[in-house]
């Protein structure tokens, strides 16, 4: 049977696990029965030894490497790295998903693109673990995990969290006065009436059956992963230095995302990344060029502040922010701020003055809030030694501006597409580039 | 309820500043603002609008209802608003407790207007007295909710639900709640189970979220009227859906969709979830630290009261809603 453990690391299986590891410094040396167990794994496909993890470290950084590779490339070769899905790893994987989880929680803390890669890559793990299961061992395994994790009378409301980070949408559940239907029992109970002429099993299978709770427990640990992230940065705040190893390893996961592999599918080059480079005004989605134009009626504020200016700060100076799993800061691209005092900011100060009423002449203030926007603080002019004081907001989803903005959305061809302004720009500057490039061709 | 021609002349007028002073002197009660607000005044930031111009007396509180009585009595303001939130220092905002979980739903804005009109009508305030129906309807039976109330704005009607449940949610649960009430998304129509993909339109599930978007697209099919222009819904799709309406009176979703042709029907519904993003201001239910117009006060730009439906089965704004110095105007 397989181990709890190999899918929810955070069980009390899990949990002793890492009580038994012992010391620390273990995690370096050279792992006889992890290699023989990479080495022996089915269907595995490693001809040369830089593929094999030979200690925890590197199955840490293996783990994410899979992950990244499995984002970015569509013809990704999952047989290097297929030790990741035999149970008899779980020991092993366990520690390495501490390690990685500790690691990004000392080194970039939760928020962080970091630790949004590694809840991500959790996920993905455990849905490709579940999927190479026999029928059996996957009901075994998700009524066992669910059953431990959510006890009697479930209300939505207990996922709170996943509905906020979006991990979960309110439409996949199935609820009944509150209560989200995971069980068939209370399926046929719930709506057996309402069923005429259809098969309450069928449809019971169809509409909820093992994918919902597969959806609900995926979702559920990568929120465990995100809050454990939170819970060890805390406690790492109150800590004079970090572990030397955790640092190490954090050098190690910043070096394994930053590289990209393979992307953007149709056009897409290995290692190519999308670089900072000057405004394309016609190509900008039609949300941002009506902001451009100023706003005429209410959202002025959340319009100019909330989404043009993460929107311009990102496209000029940060474009595959999505694509990309590192954290940057706006002076990691714009070292001397040239680009946001000669480009970002006259673009967005311009637009605030369209505005009508124009922004600044009613709310001055609100410049602060726009510094604040780009990392630098509630401060009234953008200087490097205050960068870091507030978060450098990514650009807001077509779901939210929808919801926030909903006059600023008139969605053209491209649009339909997307989920993000800024993918919008992205892949209309690369269908200009690739355009080019076929012509001279 | 019908009106006289001349009677009308009198409604939906904005009010003098005479006639709000004789409203709080003369009519108004501060035993007519709900329990809901009384009992949490303390907690809770007021605004006021003195001019016309917008809420623009903000931060205000009030350690006691008589206090708010005196303001209200003596400053008679063209419109009084109480934040959702709750606070421990509300003269700041500081210091967040929790939100009411609030929907707005303005005659004015509804997306698919029978009337047509300007502003408000009779026609329009009960299309919104319909939609605020049906809503409850899912708040209460999809997600438990139980503790709603339900106020008439003036111009429209607010939902405030108190269960404690749902009053720390943050913006963005707020958000899908509203977009799953609302039927703002097509559901998916394909399920798959063993390798084998099923096709279930939204129509054939008799419950969950296709379900409330089955009865959000029907309602908005049957308030299709031909002089209405709609995005991606071309005049002769339009034409065929208003001809084949009466199918769905008898819920024969599937004649429909063969009347109307599979293609085109993706286009009806899919413009009609976007339009469904309409019946309630989503910005409104978003905001953690909205305010919204005080229950009992006078919406002066249309002379109503806004207040506690208490039966919103039999409510009727043009008979219930409308205070005593309107019937005294001359017209």
């Amino acid at each position: 049977m397989v181990a709890v453990a190999f899918i929810n690391p955070f069980s009390e299986e899990g949990r002793q696990i890492v009580r038994e590891l012992g010391d620390l410094n273990s995690v370096y040396e050279e792992n006889g029965n992890l290699i023989d167990l990479v080495i022996h794994s089915r269907s595995q496909d490693i001809a040369d030894d830089e593929s094999i993890p030979h200690n925890l470290i590197e199955l840490a950084l293996k783990r994410l490497e899979w992950y990244i590779r499995k984002k970015n490339n569509p013809d990704f070769d999952y047989k290097k790295y297929s030790y990741l899905y035999n149970p008899q790893i779980t020991r092993f994987d366990v520690i390495a998903f501490y390690l990685l989880a500790q690691a990004i929680s000392v080194k970039f803390g939760p928020n962080s693109r970091e630790s949004r890669a590694m809840a991500e890559c959790q996920g993905k793990i455990m849905e490709s673990r579940i999927g190479e299961l026999s029928i059996r061992d996957k009901k075994h395994l998700l009524n066992t995990i669910l059953g431990s994790m959510l006890v009697g009378d479930v209300k939505w409301t207990i996922f709170a969290d996943l509905l906020s980070s979006r991990k979960i949408r309110l439409s996949d559940l199935v609820m009944d006065q509150g209560s989200i239907i995971l069980d068939e029992e209370e399926f046929t109970e719930s709506f057996q009436d309402k069923l005429e002429n259809r098969d309450p099993h069928k449809m019971y299978e169809l509409l909820i059956g093992d994918h919902i709770k597969e959806l609900i427990l995926n979702k559920m640990i990568m929120q465990k992963t995100e809050d454990y992230i939170t819970e060890v940065y805390k406690k790492s705040q109150r800590k004079v230095e970090p572990n030397p190893i955790l640092l190490d390893l954090a050098d190690g996961i910043s070096e394994v995302l930053s590289k990209t592999y393979v992307s953007y599918g149709y056009h897409g080059t290995a290692d190519e990344n999308m670089e900072a480079s000057p405004f394309n005004n016609d190509v900008f989605p039609p949300c941002v060029k009506t902001v451009l134009e100023g706003i005429k009626s209410g959202g002025r504020n959340d319009a100019i502040i909330l989404f043009l200016t993460p929107f311009l700060s990102y496209a000029r100076l940060y474009p595959d922010v999505f694509r990309r799993n590192i954290t940057l800061k706006i002076s990691d691209v714009d070292p001397q701020l040239e680009a946001v005092e000669k480009e970002i900011l006259p673009l967005i100060y311009e637009a605030a003055e369209r505005c009508s009423p124009p922004l600044f002449e009613d709310q001055p203030q609100e410049k602060v809030n726009i510094n604040a926007k780009m990392g630098f603080g509630m401060h009234s002019d953008i200087e490097l030694k205050h960068e870091g004081e507030t978060t450098w907001y990514t650009p807001m989803g077509c779901e939210k501006v929808k919801l926030h903005l909903p006059s600023l959305c008139k969605p053209d061809e491209t649009c339909k597409k997307i989920g993000n302004p800024l993918s919008y720009y992205i892949r209309r500057l690369n269908d200009i580039k690739y355009h080019k490039t076929d012509l001279k061709d | 309820m019908v009106f006289l021609m001349e009677e009308n002349d009198r409604l939906l007028q904005p009010a003098s500043q005479e006639e709000r002073r004789r409203y709080y002197r003369e009519e108004w009660d501060v035993k007519d603002i709900p329990e809901f607000i009384s009992n949490s005044i303390i907690k809770r930031e007021f605004g006021f609008d003195h001019m016309g111009r917008g809420p623009n007396d903000r931060y205000r509180v009030f350690r006691s209802m008589d206090l708010l009585r005196k303001f209200l009595r003596y400053r008679a303001p063209f419109a009084a608003y109480s934040s959702v939130a709750f606070y421990n220092k509300p003269r700041r905002r500081e210091g967040w407790i929790k939100s009411e979980l609030v929907f707005d739903v303005d005659a004015k804005d509804i997306p698919i207007r029978e009337c047509g009109c300007a502003g408000v009508c009779e026609i329009c305030l009960e299309q919104a007295r319909e939609i605020v129906c049906n809503i409850m309807d899912t708040l209460k039976g999809d997600l438990g909710l139980k503790n709603i109330h339900v106020i008439y704005s003036g111009r429209g009607y607010h939902l405030r639900v108190f269960d404690e449940e749902v009053m720390g949610l943050d913006s963005d649960v707020r958000g899908q709640i509203v977009q799953y009430i609302i039927g703002a998304e097509v559901p998916r129509n394909e399920y798959a189970q063993d390798g084998i993909t099923y096709k279930l339109e939204h129509f054939t599930i008799p419950f969950g979220y296709p379900k409330v978007f089955t009865e959000r697209t029907k309602y908005a099919i049957l308030h299709l009227k031909d002089h209405m222009l709609i995005d991606d819904i071309n005049p002769k799709l339009l034409k065929d859906a208003i001809k084949n309406q009466e199918i769905l009176h008898e819920d024969k979703w599937g004649m429909f969709k063969g009347k109307i042709g599979p293609q085109r029907y993706q286009r009806l519904i899919k413009s009609i979830a976007y339009l469904n993003m309409g019946l309630v201001d989503a910005k409104v239910s978003i905001d953690l630290k909205r305010i919204l117009r005080l229950p009992s006060s006078l919406h002066s730009m249309v002379s109503m009261k806004c207040m506690e439906v208490k039966n919103i089965e039999k409510f009727n704004p043009l008979r219930d809603a409308v205070p005593r110095f309107v019937y005294e105007r001359k017209v």
